[in-house]
């Protein structure tokens, strides 16, 4: 055979090997993205999604949504433009939270024995799906950066609260007023996390009384605008051929 | 000989795998925390631990022990270390091997940070509950912001038993008790893998058709919109709108489920009440101090002037939590660590009674290979060379009074 020659000798030869590089490929981005993002989003964050006792109604709320929509934003740039595929949120997601479970099973419990239910990841995926279908039926980056953004931001407390409001129960503790969350960062003790590091109910969100999380909720819908279309031209120019030589 | 050089480079490389492979079979549980790698200064001019008792040395999981003593904050805290204005009384172990069942400082319940007067003296307790079976070296310790944590004197303590008996119960304001072990777990692990079904369903949907090579052909010959049926669109539509009800229903499900919730609890606790000490009656000016570093030992020249109405004799120096006793003044009864207890390390050039209203000049001699073993040597490579500790002397009547030294240390190397 020479190397003008085709490898497939038919239709159906084709498609097979189609197939097969497209599990490859789909595989490959699958692990690229686990990694990736996994690093990305425990370096930026980090104890917010680490533990219960960070899972607050003002920062959490607003650093979770804005530092996760990056690599969403990046991915769907390149499947959509480059395939009209509408996963590349979905994908992101799966595959962090692929990681985060590996990472908090296997090191956070069976390292170190902090329990699952202190240190389980926070959930992505509705505004993920949310942030697809936008792009699928819009075809607009920027229709899905407004629309998508935000209910990305939005949708992030209601989509946690029924894993979250557990422990949001108070409970008297020799004398003092605490969450179940609180207690658990109390009792499983962290030499290297110590309790001033928390970064929880911070901030000058004073007036709006307990309703704090919605309005928290709206800012960081707000800037996970900006930083979708941030992420989605660096998704555009990682997705380019621009800078290979053509032959 | 190439065909000999080419064997043994293939065996040496065989060789290499083995050993690395070996190497993975031998993982030994790292216990210790680093204590004897923190700096020397921080360790002996911050906190200053005493009279520590660990209440046991053995205890079953969901048996219970406390640490409890004292802590001086010293007057001089370096510059190069924060202030402890943030402070929180941690407790150094490996992971959640204990739960920490209470922490107090001068009797208050700290859960959180605290603020500590330089200068001021404090009683602590610790109360902490067995849950991982292993020998655990257990740290006191404080952690301060900007200054990181400051590790105290550790005691291996040995916890027998099975993991898995242990149970965390915890009575709610609402009434019910809860087992904080395993606490809304299924209910986590429920939502989780509903909305990772949902996520792996929507993957799947477009996994189904050929995904990358037919795409982007189609793509480039400008058929993009084609991609997209009317179909997809309506399973698109579908997931968003359940998406959106199911988060909807969640949200309004939980509330009902859970109506009574507060936020994360966070605030500085001020007004840590500390020991009231009695009037100090003897001082100490320290005239030079230097530091052997073949000996061992560290040599002061100390002026001792006692204005109280009770002879008075030298009997421990303590920094860092190593105790150097002169034991025919002072023992130790406490059970105090081993390593970190030097009871025949202190001498003193006459050590006999100083009498009420009298000053005398002595030299004092704390040597022991602790100095070296938890590096505290080291001092002479740190930025701020001084030396602190607290010495404590005893009258007639057995009283103890502590006294704070704090001066600059001459390294002597022959």
């Amino acid at each position: 055979m020479s190397a003008s020659q085709s490898a497939v000798r038919s239709r159906a030869e084709a498609v097979k090997v189609s197939r097969t590089f497209d599990w490859l490929i789909l595989f490959t981005l699958f692990f690229v993205v686990l990694g990736g993002y996994h690093i990305h989003y425990m370096l930026t964050g980090g104890d917010w999604d680490f533990w219960t006792d960070w899972k607050d109604r003002r920062l959490w709320v607003t650093v979770a949504p804005i530092v996760s929509i990056t690599f969403p934003a990046a991915v769907q740039a390149v499947l959509w433009w480059r395939y009209r595929l509408p996963f590349g949120a979905v994908v992101c997601i799966l595959g962090l939270l692929l990681g985060e479970w590996i990472n908090r099973y296997m090191n956070f419990w069976g390292w170190t024995y902090f329990p699952v239910n202190f240190c389980f990841p926070s959930n992505l995926m509705p505004g993920a799906i949310v942030l697809d279908v936008v792009l699928m039926l819009t075809n607009s980056m920027t229709i899905t950066a407004v629309i998508g953004g935000m209910a990305y931001g939005l949708l992030f407390y209601p989509g946690n609260w029924p894993i979250m409001a557990p422990l949001h129960v108070p409970v008297e503790y020799n004398g003092m007023m605490m969450t179940l969350a609180d207690l658990q960062g109390y009792h499983y003790v962290r030499t290297g996390t110590p309790e001033y590091i928390r970064m929880v109910e911070k901030g000058t969100l004073r007036t709006f009384g307990k309703d704090v999380a919605p309005v928290s909720a709206f800012f960081s819908a707000f800037v996970s605008i900006l930083i979708y279309f941030l992420w989605h031209f660096f998704g555009k120019w990682f997705g380019g051929t621009s800078f290979t030589q053509s032959s | 000989m190439k065909l000999i050089k080419d064997k043994v480079a293939k065996l040496s490389f065989v060789a290499l795998l083995v050993t690395v492979t070996a190497a993975m079979f031998y993982a030994p549980t790292a216990s210790a925390h680093g204590e004897k790698s923190q700096a020397a200064f921080m360790r002996m001019r911050t906190i200053h631990w005493f009279d520590l008792n660990w209440s046991k040395d053995t205890v079953p999981v969901n048996d219970t022990m406390t640490i409890s003593g004292k802590f001086h904050v010293f007057a001089g805290w370096p510059e190069t270390v924060d202030k402890p204005e943030i402070s929180f009384l941690n407790i150094g172990i490996p992971g959640p091997v204990f739960i920490r069942q209470g922490s107090w400082i001068g009797g208050q319940l700290v859960p959180r940070s605290v603020t500590l007067e330089l200068g001021e003296t404090y009683e602590f307790k610790v109360l902490l509950k067995a849950r991982r079976p292993g020998d655990w070296h257990v740290h006191t310790m404080m952690n301060v912001k900007g200054g990181g944590p400051i590790i105290g004197p550790g005691k291996w303590v040995t916890v027998t038993g099975t993991m898995g008996s242990f149970v965390n119960p915890v009575t709610t304001l609402l009434g019910d008790t809860i087992n904080l072990e395993t606490y809304n777990l299924s209910n986590t692990y429920f939502w989780h893998a509903f909305w990772y079904a949902l996520g792996l369903a929507w993957l799947a949907y477009w996994a189904r058709k050929p995904i990358f090579v037919p795409r982007h052909i189609a793509v480039e010959a400008g058929k993009a919109d084609s991609l997209i049926t009317a179909a997809d669109k309506k399973v698109a539509l579908g997931f968003a709108v359940g998406t959106i009800a199911v988060v909807a229903f969640g949200m309004s499900s939980t509330n009902a489920a859970y109506p009574v919730t507060t936020p994360l609890q966070a605030g500085l606790l001020r007004g840590m009440k500390p020991i009231e000490l009695p009037a100090k009656t003897v001082n100490v000016k320290v005239e030079d101090a230097t530091y052997r570093v073949p000996g061992r030992a560290m040599q002061m020249t100390l002026t001792i002037t006692n204005n109280g109405d009770s002879s008075v004799r030298l009997g421990e120096f303590n920094t860092a939590g190593v105790r150097f006793l002169d034991p025919k003044v002072h023992t130790d009864e406490t059970g105090y660590p081993d390593d970190l207890l030097a009871e025949e390390g202190l001498t003193v050039s006459d050590n006999s009674p100083i009498a009420p209203g009298t000053s005398r000049t002595v030299q004092v001699t704390a040597s022991d290979a602790a100095w070296e073993v938890y590096r505290l040597a080291d001092l002479i490579y740190d930025p701020d060379s001084r030396f602190a500790g607290l010495l404590f002397f005893f009258d007639e009547a057995g009283n103890r009074q502590m006294v704070m030294v704090d001066a600059p240390l001459i390294p002597s190397f022959i």
